[in-house]
């Protein structure tokens, strides 16, 4: 892969936006979805990009990891521009963790973790080993053969989080991880994603509209507003609290 | 009465077995046809269609409007019509091969359409999903939409088959012969009754055998 001239060194910004701006057509009208954004992500960091329905928080991650290509400016993975040629290859260094699990309901729980490294290099007995630890490190080492059908949304995500691991991915990006899930599950993946950052040192971008999510894992949230990043916060996370539902009504 | 049926039966077995023979021949190659060609035009629309990863307006209206014209003609008259092209191609428009042709069009148009519904009822997220873990557009095809889809595939090709068995019998007017053709000719114009109703019972079990093992395989293909 050529990446000429603009192959750039760029310190420790793994994902770096330069003025992207992208427009949708929304009711076969012409919308400036996304406004002349600039953004960067570090190395190591939790990142939360917080903001109403429609601001387009979901749409900066997609372009993040290439899915969607912004009309106007440019996007940096990991100091190489991010485009049409590149995409490709760059989705590999990173993953993806979605609202709905988007698991594959055809396979079982250890394929579906698999199912990466085979789009990849296809399955050696080490990934089998290693997929088994994974399912161990995130607590469904029973369900490897299990159909995903009968597992409930935490253990789904719990799948979807092992299938992203499975790569060793540089960055992982969650679309709304804990939406589908009730606090005590959203609790957990919010820990185990934590976990990750710290023991696999993984870069995380998260979305989320729920203000508790970011306060309690992100180091930093841009507040996103009509396509615009109306505010970009440091956070120091006060860390994750479990809440059962007798506590959250019981501490007030 | 039983008895008469039986004698009915035993006289006739020859030509029921001939008969047996020509609609299994057509409907073969019809449905080689059909899951051949008539799938790859269903991933053609549904990825030309509205929200396919390739929209192209041109290419879904000249497939989507081909299918919908062999669909909509009655297929009798499509036979009739298609006497010149079975012409041209074979060298002649009657018979059990010149039979392929039309029920072999009307076979690609029914699994095309059918096709297309069941790619499209896969959840409309698989392509983001496919990329993000890595997938390749070929890889996208293979692992994640013929794979989430395959049982109602499986269930869309079993009504193929069904169909194209009805669609056959109509083929006598062109000397393709078959079950229902022995059935109309012989059983009901020359009222052997006794023939037609063993004819329409037959056909009631071949039917019943294609939807059961149809069910079957889809029901083992589906985890979901």
């Amino acid at each position: 892969m050529n990446l000429g001239r603009d192959y750039l060194v760029a310190g420790d910004n793994l994902i770096r936006l330069e003025k992207v701006s992208k427009d949708f057509f929304i009711g076969g009208e012409k919308t400036r979805v996304i406004d002349g954004v600039d953004l960067h992500v570090d190395k190591k960091e939790i990142f939360g990009l917080v903001g109403e329905t429609g601001s387009g928080k979901s749409t900066i991650l997609r372009m993040m990891n290439g899915f969607i290509e912004p009309d106007e400016g440019s996007i940096y993975l990991m100091d190489k521009v991010l485009n049409r040629d590149s995409r490709r290859e760059l989705v590999k260094e990173t993953s993806m963790i979605f609202q709905g699990f988007n698991l594959l309901g055809n396979l079982n729980v250890i394929e579906n973790v698999l199912l990466p490294t085979r789009l990849r290099k296809g399955i050696l007995k080490d990934n089998v080993d290693r997929a088994r630890e994974l399912l161990s490190f995130v607590g469904l080492s029973d369900f490897e053969e299990a159909h995903i059908r009968n597992l409930s949304g935490g253990q789904k995500q719990r799948v979807a989080i092992a299938r992203t691991l499975i790569t060793n991915p540089r960055i992982i990006f969650c679309d709304e991880p804990t939406s589908a899930l009730d606090e005590k599950m959203s609790y957990e993946i919010l820990k185990l994603l934590k976990d990750i950052n710290e023991s696999f040192e993984t870069t995380i971008v998260m979305v989320s509209h729920d203000i508790g999510v970011i306060k309690s894992v992100c180091s930093r949230v841009a507040v996103m507003e009509d396509g615009r990043i109306s505010e970009l916060i440091s956070l120091s996370p006060k860390g994750i609290i479990p809440v059962s539902y007798k506590e959250a009504f019981l501490s007030d | 009465m039983i008895e008469k049926y039986i004698k009915t039966f035993n006289s006739f077995r020859t030509p029921l077995l001939q008969s047996l023979w020509e609609t299994l021949d057509m409907m073969l190659a019809a449905m080689a046809a059909a899951l051949a060609i008539g799938m790859v035009l269903g991933f053609v629309m549904f990825m030309t269609g509205a929200g396919g990863i390739y929209r192209n307006r041109t290419i879904y209206f000249i497939t989507s409007g081909l299918i919908n014209i062999t669909r909509s003609v009655p297929f009798i008259l499509f036979i009739i019509v298609m006497i010149p092209v079975n012409r041209m191609i074979l060298g002649t428009g009657f018979g059990v091969d010149a039979s392929k042709i039309p029920l072999g069009l009307i076979g690609i148009s029914l699994f095309a359409r059918f096709t297309e519904q069941d790619l499209l009822d896969v959840n409309k997220s698989i392509y983001e999903t496919s990329y993000a873990l890595g997938a390749n557009i070929r890889q996208y095809f293979t692992h994640f939409l013929l794979r989430e889809a395959r049982s109602s595939l499986v269930l869309s090709f079993t009504s193929t088959t069904v169909s194209l068995l009805s669609y056959s019998t109509v083929m006598g007017i062109i000397g393709g012969g078959g079950l229902g053709y022995l059935a109309i000719s012989e059983g009901y114009y020359n009222f052997n009754y006794e023939l037609m109703w063993i004819i329409i019972i037959l056909m009631v079990l071949i039917v019943h055998g294609i939807q059961t093992v149809g069910n079957y395989i889809a029901e083992k293909l589906d985890k979901r």
